[in-house]
């Protein structure tokens, strides 16, 4: 049994439930206890179709992960993706009263709620705000006013919102199983905390969570994200290309893609083939390698070109250093590295979470490193502010998180 | 006369384009006519009509036509729609003058004052007695303005739907919720005469541009069919990469179209994408597909696209449609009988294949009916000729004390079941539009990726064409 706190981290994807559930050490790590799962259904594009369905492949999943880490399960944070999901940088600005010079808390939270005085469409609500800079007296840079003298403060912020309607839909998902939810993560900044470290977020890093139905991305230059978003394409679009092109059931296009499938072109022997089994073991359909790599490689390119054209829309990609961190159950796909690394021009690599104890094995799998982030998160969100409970979820939204 | 004939729809035919005027009664009907103007309507095509002097004054509009010279002597109604009446009969031959050689009217009137209220209907009637096709475009107004301006207006609406040939309403409360709370009120009527603008742009446009597939009179008041109910109008343009999309969220989001909800209740949509030369099949496609899960299975739509080299980059959506009101039907039944001393006037707008129902009432020996229309014609308005037709009406009408009495008879017009032959030649024009089928696998059922103008859903090789095997 646990004996430290509970945490547990929820994501529901295009193609599995993931539950994980872990517990933070008085000494401040984190020992994952165990890892539920369950295929999806009913879920398209990160974003819920069918409620029934999916509530059930919640439920599965949350079910596994108790048996595994012999736990119950009554609260977890919930990852979010989709489409709709945008972001963007505003600036909050206050100016001190002039009988007093020293910034206090108070400012500090003056600012923060200045910065999010910012019209978002009106069916979307704010996910995450999150403290880039503060620049007093356009001084740059400062990472803690409180105490410093000045006249004006100034903070950076990183909003990130989306459709309102979609993330309640997830939300109420959990809630009828019933779970109560801590708080609701965008996928790509939860893969971030387990993915990148301090030093990689500073150096600046992008991180591209290629999952079943959504590719995620989010930008961190000097340690604070510039830039984050979400592209409705992913790895089921390969499988329906696949299935599409060679003309063989989705199913076996999965297996293909995750088995034989490959990126880059030109790394196969003329005319190689690949035999396809069918059920009983005997020989089917041979395909040609080039052709399935090369369907691959067309759908990871567009989105990479895709993805680069997007953040390039903004000049922070030019500040990054560490180059660019895929992860997600996409990124098994044999020689994506190398494809993005070939389109971004910079070092690409292919990674899981990084920071954890406890059951390794699965930590060392891109694709739970949502769901292990989630854990993180949580783990720096409670450091920062008590638990308060579900009210926060809208109302919540300023954070410490880096 | 007014004959649309096959040829009308045909493109080479272009030379030939509809006179139009647009005609702004009272002074919310002059803002909406600055509006319009600044939205690239020919200045020589508007006409301002009130009693205001002053508002005359600054109308941007070529053409005035002053109200009621002895009656209100240049001043305003004071609210008072009998005065606006009053002074539009007054008036009656200098705004016959104004509107004598245009085919196409669209009346733009702020209902609930006196000049709007009183004098719109008006010149309705007179357009329509001459032999014109009306389109009228009426703002409710705001209900802090008052349940006696409500009233008024709504009287107005009324006998304005029984004249023109079709109503568009606008309810400025709806125009409301498009601004945002803080925004000052100049700002929120500004919105109402920009959707106004935009409405009357979009028809004009929708009838003269040359269309791949056209949309004529026939189809816009097939849509616009039933009177007294809501009219659903929506109009999106858009620019950007996914710009089919945007277009067609911003015509939904429409105030007069309830985010598309009210189109899954209709039973007519007309829907017309314009573009430039630039604008793709998949794009129309990916339009028409999304437009298509706003609207029921049965709902018959009318599709017409143009292309435009005017529009540049951007993609415009017009959609048009109406609801039914069910208490339409018990209205028009309760409504008083046709008075007497008004003689229906003879300009109305014919189906040929109906027998003219007031042909023994008023004696139209130039109405020219053929006996046998081609199967091919799309809709013709039989009329009589304007000069003769105009000595009858004006007489009557200005003996008439009361403003309220419409002539009923027109009613038929506008609310004749569609005929054979038009049907067939909607069905006609929708079959025009077949795509190749595009797939989308998996993807099919739910909603597109459209990055860039691509719907993603599609396999890359397919779209970049690269033969696989």
């Amino acid at each position: 049994m646990a004996s430290g706190d509970l945490i547990v981290g929820l994501e529901i994807g295009t193609s599995k439930v993931c539950v994980v559930v872990g517990e933070t050490r008085p000494d401040g790590t984190l020992k994952i206890l165990g890892v539920g799962q369950a295929p999806s259904r009913g879920v398209r594009k990160g974003e819920i179709v069918d409620f029934e369905t999916a509530m059930k492949c919640v439920h599965e999943a949350v079910v596994d992960a108790e048996q595994k880490s012999d736990v119950m399960i009554r609260s977890v944070y919930v990852a979010v993706a989709g489409g709709h999901i945008q972001s963007f940088n505003n600036r909050g600005c206050v100016m001190l009263p002039e009988e007093r010079d020293e910034i206090d808390e108070q400012d500090v939270e003056d600012v923060k709620i200045n910065a999010r005085e910012v019209s978002i469409p009106a069916q979307n609500a704010f996910l995450h705000s999150i403290i880039q800079h503060y620049h007093v007296d356009g001084q740059d840079g400062v990472l803690n006013p409180v105490g410093m003298l000045g006249e004006k403060l100034e903070a950076d912020f990183h909003i990130i919102h989306g459709v309102r309607t979609r993330v309640q839909n997830t939300i109420r998902c959990v809630k009828e199983l019933p779970l109560e939810v801590e708080d609701v993560v965008f996928s790509a900044l939860a893969a971030a905390q387990v993915v990148l470290t301090q030093h990689q977020k500073n150096l600046g890093a992008l991180v591209v969570d290629i999952g079943g139905g959504t590719t995620d991305y989010i930008l961190y230059v000097d340690g604070a994200v510039k830039q984050s978003g979400a592209l409705a394409v992913g790895g089921d679009h390969i499988t329906n290309d696949i299935s599409m092109g060679l003309r063989i059931p989705m199913a076996r296009a999965e297996k293909l893609k995750t088995e034989e499938g490959s990126c880059v072109l030109g790394n196969c022997l003329p005319g190689e083939t690949i035999l396809l089994k069918d059920d009983s073991g005997f020989a089917g359909k041979e395909i040609e390698r080039e052709t399935l790599n090369t369907i691959i490689h067309l759908r990871l390119r567009e989105i990479f070109e895709l993805l680069k054209r997007t953040v390039e829309e903004e000049p922070f990609i030019n500040y990054v250093g560490a180059g660019i961190f895929i992860t997600g159950g996409c990124s098994l796909v044999n020689g994506i590295d190398y494809l993005a690394g070939e389109i971004f021009e910079m070092p690409a690599h292919v990674t899981h979470a990084q920071t954890m104890s406890g059951l390794t094995s699965a930590v060392e799998n891109p694709q739970f490193s949502t769901a292990i982030g989630l854990l993180k998160y949580a783990q720096a969100v409670q450091v920062d502010r008590p638990r308060r409970g579900i009210t926060r979820i809208f109302g919540r939204f300023f954070s410490g998180m880096r | 006369m007014i004959q649309l004939s096959k040829n009308y729809s045909l493109p080479e035919r272009q030379e030939e384009s509809i006179p139009i005027k647009v005609v702004g009664v009272g002074s919310a009907g002059s803002n909406a006519l600055d509006r319009v103007l600044l939205d690239g309507m020919d200045k020589d095509d508007l006409i301002a009509v009130n009693t205001d002097v002053q508002s005359l004054a600054s109308s941007v509009a070529a053409r005035k036509v002053q109200l009621g010279r002895s009656s209100t002597h240049g001043l305003g109604t004071g609210g008072d729609p009998e005065l606006g009446y009053q002074a539009a009969i007054e008036s009656a031959d200098e705004i016959r003058q104004a509107i004598a050689d245009a085919r196409m009217i669209f009346i733009c009137a702020g209902l609930g004052g006196g000049t709007g209220s009183g004098a719109a209907p008006i010149v309705a009637q007179l357009a329509r007695e001459a032999g014109s096709l009306v389109i009228a475009f009426a703002t409710l107004p705001f209900s802090f303005e008052g349940k006696r301006r409500a009233a008024q207006a709504q009287d107005a609406l009324s006998r304005l739907n029984d004249i023109a040939n079709a109503v568009i309403c606008f309810e400025n409360d709806r125009m409301g919720d498009m601004v945002a709370p803080k925004a000052g009120i100049h700002q929120a009527f500004g919105v109402a005469d920009m959707t106004i603008s935009q409405s009357v742009r979009s028809i004009v446009n929708l009838i003269q541009r040359p269309g791949l597939i056209r949309i004529g009179f026939d189809d816009l008041f097939a849509a616009l069919r039933s009177q007294n109910g809501r009219c659903l109008f929506g109009f999106g343009e858009s620019d950007t990469d996914n710009r089919a999309h945007d277009a067609l969220t911003q015509a939904l989001k429409n105030p007069l179209m309830d985010k598309g909800r009210m189109l899954s209740e209709s039973a007519h949509v007309l829907v017309q994408v314009a573009g430039g030369p630039g604008m793709t099949l998949s794009e129309v496609e990916i339009l028409m597909r999304e437009l298509g899960r706003h609207v029921r299975d049965h709902t018959q739509i009318v599709f017409g696209t143009a292309v435009d080299g005017k529009m540049g980059n951007r993609l415009s959506v017009t959609i048009i449609s109406s609801l039914a009101s069910e208490d339409s039907i018990a209205t028009q039944a309760a409504r008083p009988a046709p008075e007497p001393f008004l003689a229906p006037p003879p300009a109305i707008l014919e189906q040929v294949e109906e027998p003219p129902p007031n042909i023994d009432t008023v004696p139209e020996p130039e109405v020219v009916v053929p006996a046998q229309p081609g199967p091919s014609d799309l809709i013709s308005f039989a009329q009589p000729a304007t000069a003769e037709a105009l000595p009858p009406a004006p007489a009557p009408s200005i003996k008439k004390p009361a403003p309220r009495l419409i002539p009923p008879k027109k009613k038929a017009v506008v609310e004749k079941e569609p005929k054979p032959p038009k049907e067939k030649c909607v069905q006609a024009k929708q079959e025009v539009m077949q795509f190749e089928p595009v797939t989308r696998g998996r993807f099919e059922k739910s909603e597109p990726t459209i990055v860039e103008g691509q719907d993603l859903d599609i396999p890359t090789f397919l779209r970049k064409k690269v033969r696989v095997k």
